[in-house]
């Protein structure tokens, strides 16, 4: 077990582009041993990215199974290294927070189908297509691999909806 | 669950600042408070007709009296055209409280009546339901005017969305409105 601290913004590895993984090493491996006792640590957190826990690596661990949101539509546990989108589709919002954001949530539009590939921790490259639920935590886990959080995401204030152009 | 309290050595204030909107109303008040060494803490400001409307919670290191921030208010942004109100707060009304339960939707709409906000919200009120978010609009046309109304409220730690359904369901064919109510508890990755 090593549940490591999780950055807080404003931590400048939080805002960084991680760097592409080229050793399937032991290094690697504590790194995703690390990253998913930390995910099983944290209340209610379905996945970890390795910048949250100050490794500027493009690695991150997924788990929706046992949260209500995704637990009838998941691939289980999920060790991405080098992960990328290779296809997105749809869009629906959904209400998000995060860890390293603490006490703030905002309304976040993704891609409702992501196509995803990646490597295992054992040089394994897999392919599938995640949807609902997961398919927004692969693409929230993804983003701060690239920098960013779901603050750079948020599309709207909630009372733009209904304003109107003139009053009489 | 632990309230969360930023007090320290800061005094509190709530202030709302109203006026006709135009541009430059929240640089006004901003510029104000700045000068006066000020934090904005948590705010909301919005349109509401052809006013706009500030809410705003701001500190102030200790000793920092409220008539302080009522005379640059009078003085600087009242002549401005803007109405004012400041009021203290004490350390029990800074700490925020992470609600327990449920964080639901409830939008509301329907043909424009008197009474929709008061017998939803009332019902609500009743259940224990408590309202952290709510805004209506006058929308349609002159001659069918439509009422909407959305309300972001916490539920009781013992009720679910079905249940907060149901309990709207009666209002519903009463005032001859949509309700729905949907989940919105934020995820946290």
């Amino acid at each position: 077990m090593a549940v490591q601290p999780i950055l807080i913004y404003p931590n400048p590895i939080l805002k960084m582009q991680a760097w592409t993984v080229e050793h399937f090493d032991d290094e690697l491996r504590q790194l995703i041993e690390d990253l998913v006792d930390t995910m099983r640590a944290g209340p209610g957190s379905v996945g970890v990215a390795a910048p949250q826990i100050g490794v500027s690596s493009r690695v991150c661990v997924i788990d929706v199974s046992n949260n209500r949101h995704g637990k009838d539509n998941n691939h289980g546990l999920l060790l991405m290294v080098n992960p990328e989108i290779v296809a997105r589709s749809g869009a629906a919002v959904m209400r998000e927070g995060c860890m390293s954001v603490p006490d703030y949530t905002g309304d976040v539009e993704r891609a409702t189908e992501v196509t995803v590939r990646f490597t295992e921790p054992d040089g394994n490259v897999r392919e599938f297509t995640a949807t609902g639920f997961e398919a927004v935590a692969i693409q929230h886990e993804m983003d701060h691999l690239d920098g960013f959080l779901f603050l750079d995401r948020i599309t709207s204030l909630k009372t733009g909806l209904f304003r109107r152009k003139s009053y009489k | 669950m632990t309230p969360k309290c930023r007090s320290g050595n800061l005094a509190h204030f709530a202030v709302t600042i109203i006026g006709k909107d135009r541009p430059g109303i929240v640089a006004d008040t901003a510029e104000v408070l700045f000068t006066l060494g000020c934090n904005v803490e948590d705010s909301s400001c919005t349109m509401l007709g052809g006013e706009f409307a500030m809410i705003l919670i701001v500190s102030h290191t200790k000793p920092f009296a409220k008539k302080q921030l009522e005379a640059e208010f009078a003085a600087k942004v009242q002549e401005r055209g803007l109405s004012t109100f400041v009021r203290s707060l004490k350390d029990d009304e800074v700490c925020y409280q992470k609600p327990a339960g449920e964080l639901c939707l409830i939008s509301v709409y329907g043909s424009d009546q008197p009474g929709i906000v008061y017998r939803v919200t009332r019902e609500l009120a009743d259940r224990g339901v408590n309202i952290n978010d709510l805004n209506t609009k006058l929308v349609g046309t002159p001659t069918e005017p439509v009422y909407v109304m959305m309300i972001e409220a916490v539920l009781p730690e013992e009720m679910s969305v079905d249940e907060a359904s149901l309990l709207l369901e009666k209002l519903k064919k009463e005032l001859s409105v949509e309700i729905s109510v949907r989940l919105i508890t934020p995820v946290s990755f």
